[in-house]
């Protein structure tokens, strides 16, 4: 009789288990010292499902593949002078969002998945973690050699990982990574592969890679397919994740639905810079933050929903929150921003006439009403030379850090701030939502000594008391990156090289 | 560039009516599907209750990464970098984004399970033995073959009856012994054409095509755990093949037979299973009636049958496998109930039954289950 084919499902388990051994001589648990500590329950690695069958000779042959596509496409894009080619300078703003903000977090991601992976007791997630923390390596190199082509034209890309560990809003997403990557290694892979990168991805990637599309920016557009084409293991190690633990022990489903609720919190609320970028720095827009929260969150997370009811998972109770946030969070953000315009890494301005119809279009129920007049009134007194910057500093979340700018909604009060406090150890903790409170009260001392940039200027820990020190601190200067983009630099390039007066 | 980001979970290329149709075959596992022209083979599958991998859904991340052994396709929106040159050259596609420009066999990244036998499916000429009555609304339908057809037990044919547009998928309801004949049970589908083509016109010594063995179902022998089947109408019979099959070849694992029906003079066969399990330790089987009428006289139980199981099993369900097999209603009430007594995809196997109204509705499930 013919030997049997082997399948390549077994294929797979023969190269990765035999990675593999047994403990002999040592103690399996001090090799594997985080396995228990979160209170998940593993009874049966053998049940892990590979959920991608990649070796590592063909991972090699087509990530390389991939980058000599990629490469060759940011040499034409540099040749060929590609950022003339975009439709308006202010778009690259985004870019500078996207480098500031979404870039630090691929490499943290990388971090954790080495250190995650080493973890794991199965082989088969200590392989699979092992690829994504490569991916996530390569995917921060390709982000950063894409941007280099505008650092040679644009203010704002050049000081990126010392500001990262400095400036107010980048805290945002560093103390995202700081938490999960300081929690245990299955809390951390349900945080960064199932709420991340399964659940909330295509609202990070879509409107960055579809607004370089729309706004004739090649060399983005590229390097988002090409990470893209990561992600089909990225998402399916997060479903796998999520599987694996609900199987494994029923004691392991309200673990995992909590930190289901908190990762999906904490990354909804990293989404608001997406949200504000989609609605105020496309010169050419493609969908609003509302449209893209309904398709990709409220339809497609739907189903996934439907789905994980069968194992006791519930749709988190602050869907509804979200759902009436989805018309206000792009606006207040840009308030924000613009009106702390002189602290960030790039430029802000008010809406041109077609861009405020577009949002009052987009937006029915809450532009025209709340958030038109205060741009309208802000253009006036620019047009006056009074361009507001607000002189004072935001109070920030204690656990998101993001300012504390949302509003009331669920309570139908749009206009007035959201502010939770708790008391621990004697201490008033601020807070921007139940959730965030939430989160908080669960783990305290895990956010008690959160670094935020604003309490440490207030502290004199940033370089002094005064603007310039702090920028200077912050290495942003006065009048180069920041500030309005009109009588900016990036702007009189601009026009110089567009012949326009 | 276009961006084909946007098109994600919304793959609404929507048909046009008389278009071609291409037979595109999954040889990894023997199903066939029908794709029409500008239809995506992955669409075509997902609608067809056939699982191939995914994710995306729109060209970007190769999760569906198939590879062509024969025909042609049109590689559509995919992604450069999830589908490199190479790939295309080595005959792969992505089946998010390709449409068929020719009959297809196609080799996917499915699991295919050991107790698969994969028998070749053929062609078959049949004619009509009998049509006897089971309810008032199911028929037991008997053919004839040209020649033995060899299935494992819980697979279906399919049926190309005069006068009908399409073939039927039917499953077996007989055990395989060799023999030339397979027998069907039937219900009438109201508005069904093919149902009721066999419930009204057909006749003893008609003639027609049959083609198969087809599809997944068939008990996992090789895993001794305890089978419990759950059945509702015309459901029984996959798992009547089935189990006929396990009791005579002595298997000793216990069996359990959960039988759901409205009311009583819908429950067919009782008689049969009740012989069965006096006659064998090993198999137990519980009928269960949703609406009994008063005449019924119902002592068993009372309420649909996934209820039967969760009552029978006390809600726990760790350490069998399940066999499903009905509409699409009681698979999902009993998968939810065997997920929530903790038996999960890998051991719960299934056989929908949809008829065409059930069949049409676009992908509105997520990429969390694969067959369940």
């Amino acid at each position: 009789m013919q030997a049997k084919k082997l399948n390549v499902k077994d294929k797979y388990r023969l190269l990765t288990r035999d990675l593999d051994w047994e403990f002999s001589y040592e103690d399996r648990k001090e090799a594997f010292p985080y396995e228990e500590f979160e209170g998940i329950k593993i009874t049966d690695w053998d049940k892990w499902e590979d959920p991608f069958r990649l070796t590592m000779d063909a991972y090699w042959k087509y990530q390389a593949e991939k980058e000599k596509k990629l490469y060759a496409i940011y040499d034409a894009f540099a040749q060929n002078n590609g950022h003339l080619n975009v439709s308006d300078a202010r778009y690259v703003n985004a870019l500078k969002v996207f480098l500031t903000a979404v870039s630090p977090a691929e490499f943290a991601s990388s971090n954790g998945f080495a250190w995650a992976g080493r973890h794991y007791g199965g082989a088969g997630a200590r392989v699979a973690a092992q690829m994504q923390s490569i991916d996530e390596l390569r995917h921060y190199q390709t982000q950063i050699h894409a941007m280099s082509h505008y650092n040679k034209y644009f203010d704002g890309f050049e000081e990126f990982p010392h500001m990262h560990d400095r400036v107010w809003y980048m805290s945002v997403v560093k103390s995202f990574f700081d938490d999960c990557r300081s929690s245990g290694p299955f809390e951390y892979i349900v945080a960064v592969s199932f709420a991340f990168e399964y659940v909330l991805t295509n609202l990070l990637f879509v409107p960055f890679m579809s607004g370089a599309a729309y706004n004739g920016d090649m060399a983005t557009v590229t390097f988002g397919f090409s990470a893209q084409s990561d992600e089909a293991r990225h998402m399916t190690l997060g479903l796998e994740i999520i599987k694996f633990l609900l199987e494994q022990h029923e004691d392991n489903v309200p673990i995992v639905q909590e930190w289901i609720d908190k990762w999906l919190w904490r990354g909804y609320r990293i989404l608001a810079v997406v949200a504000m970028m989609m609605d105020y720095m496309l010169p050419q827009k493609f969908m609003s933050w509302k449209e893209a929260w309904e398709l990709y969150f409220e339809d497609a997370g739907g189903a996934l929903f439907k789905d994980l009811e069968r194992y006791g998972i519930k749709m988190p109770d602050f869907t509804e929150t979200i759902k009436n946030e989805k018309d206000h969070i792009s606006h207040q953000a840009w308030w924000v921003f613009y009106s702390h315009g002189h602290a960030a890494a790039f430029h802000t301005w008010t809406p041109t006439a077609e861009e405020l119809d577009w949002l009052s279009e987009k937006y029915p129920d809450t532009f025209d009403q709340y958030y038109r007049p205060r741009l309208e009134a802000a253009a006036e007194l620019e047009a006056k030379g009074e361009r507001f910057y607000t002189a004072g500093l935001p109070q920030l979340c204690q656990t998101c850090q993001i300012p504390m700018f949302f509003t009331n909604v669920d309570e139908g009060k749009p206009t007035e701030i959201v502010y939770r406090e708790s008391t621990y150890n004697d201490e008033r903790f601020h807070f921007c939502s139940n959730e965030c409170k939430h989160i908080f009260d669960r783990e305290p001392e895990k956010y008690v000594h959160a670094w935020l940039p604003v309490h440490q200027i207030f502290q004199g820990n940033c370089g002094g008391g005064g603007l310039d020190e702090v920028m200077e601190y912050y290495r942003m200067g006065l009048g180069e990156m920041n500030l309005d983009y009109k009588g900016s630099p990036d702007e009189k390039r601009w026009k110089k090289w567009k012949g326009v007066a | 560039m276009h961006p084909a980001f946007l098109y994600a979970w919304s793959d609404r290329k929507h048909l046009e009516w008389n278009a071609s149709v291409y037979e595109v075959t999954i040889d990894t596992t023997g199903e066939v599907i029908e794709v029409e022209e500008g239809q995506t083979i992955l669409a075509a599958a997902l609608r067809q209750g056939v699982w191939l991998p995914f994710a995306c859904g729109h060209g970007t991340c190769a999760t569906c990464k198939c590879e062509l052994l024969d025909g042609y396709v049109e590689h559509g929106d995919a992604s450069p970098f999830a589908l490199m040159d190479m790939e295309r050259e080595e005959g792969k596609f992505l089946a998010c984004c390709a449409t068929p420009e020719s009959d297809l066999v196609i080799e996917a990244n499915i699991d295919v399970d050991p107790d698969f036998q994969g028998i070749l499916v053929e062609d078959y000429a049949a004619s009509v033995i009998a049509i006897e009555s089971l309810s008032p609304t199911i028929v037991e339908l008997r053919l004839s073959l040209d020649r033995p057809m060899p299935f494992q037990a819980g697979q279906y044919i399919n049926l190309e009856l005069p006068t009908v547009d399409r073939a039927r998928a039917f499953s077996i309801a007989n055990r395989p012994e060799g023999a030339n004949e397979v027998s069907l049970h039937i219900r009438k589908v109201p508005g069904g054409s093919a149902t009721t083509y066999v419930h009204e016109t057909l006749a003893v010594g008609d003639a027609f095509n049959v083609s198969g063995p087809y599809g997944q179902f068939f008990v996992r022998t090789s895993d001794t755990k305890d089978a419990i089947f759950i059945a509702g109408g015309t459901g029984l019979s996959s798992p009547e093949s089935m189990i006929l099959d396990l009791l005579a070849s002595d298997d000793t694992r216990q069996v359990y037979l959960f039988q759901g029906a409205r009311n009583k003079s819908e429950l067919y066969h009782r008689d049969k299973f009740e012989a069965l399990a006096a006659q064998h330790a090993n198999f137990h089987y519980v009928p269960a009636l949703n609406e009994p009428e008063a005449a019924d006289e119902w002592k068993g139980f009372t309420g649909f049958v996934h209820e039967a199981a969760e009552a029978h099993f006390d809600g726990k369900f760790s350490g069998h496998k399940a066999y499903l097999c009905g509409p699409p209603l009681m698979i999902d009430a009993a998968v939810t109930a065997l997920m929530k007594g903790r038996l999960f995809e890998a051991d719960i196997h299934m056989e929908k039954f949809l008829t065409a109204a059930d069949g049409q509705s676009e992908i509105t499930r997520s990429a969390l289950f694969k067959k369940i």
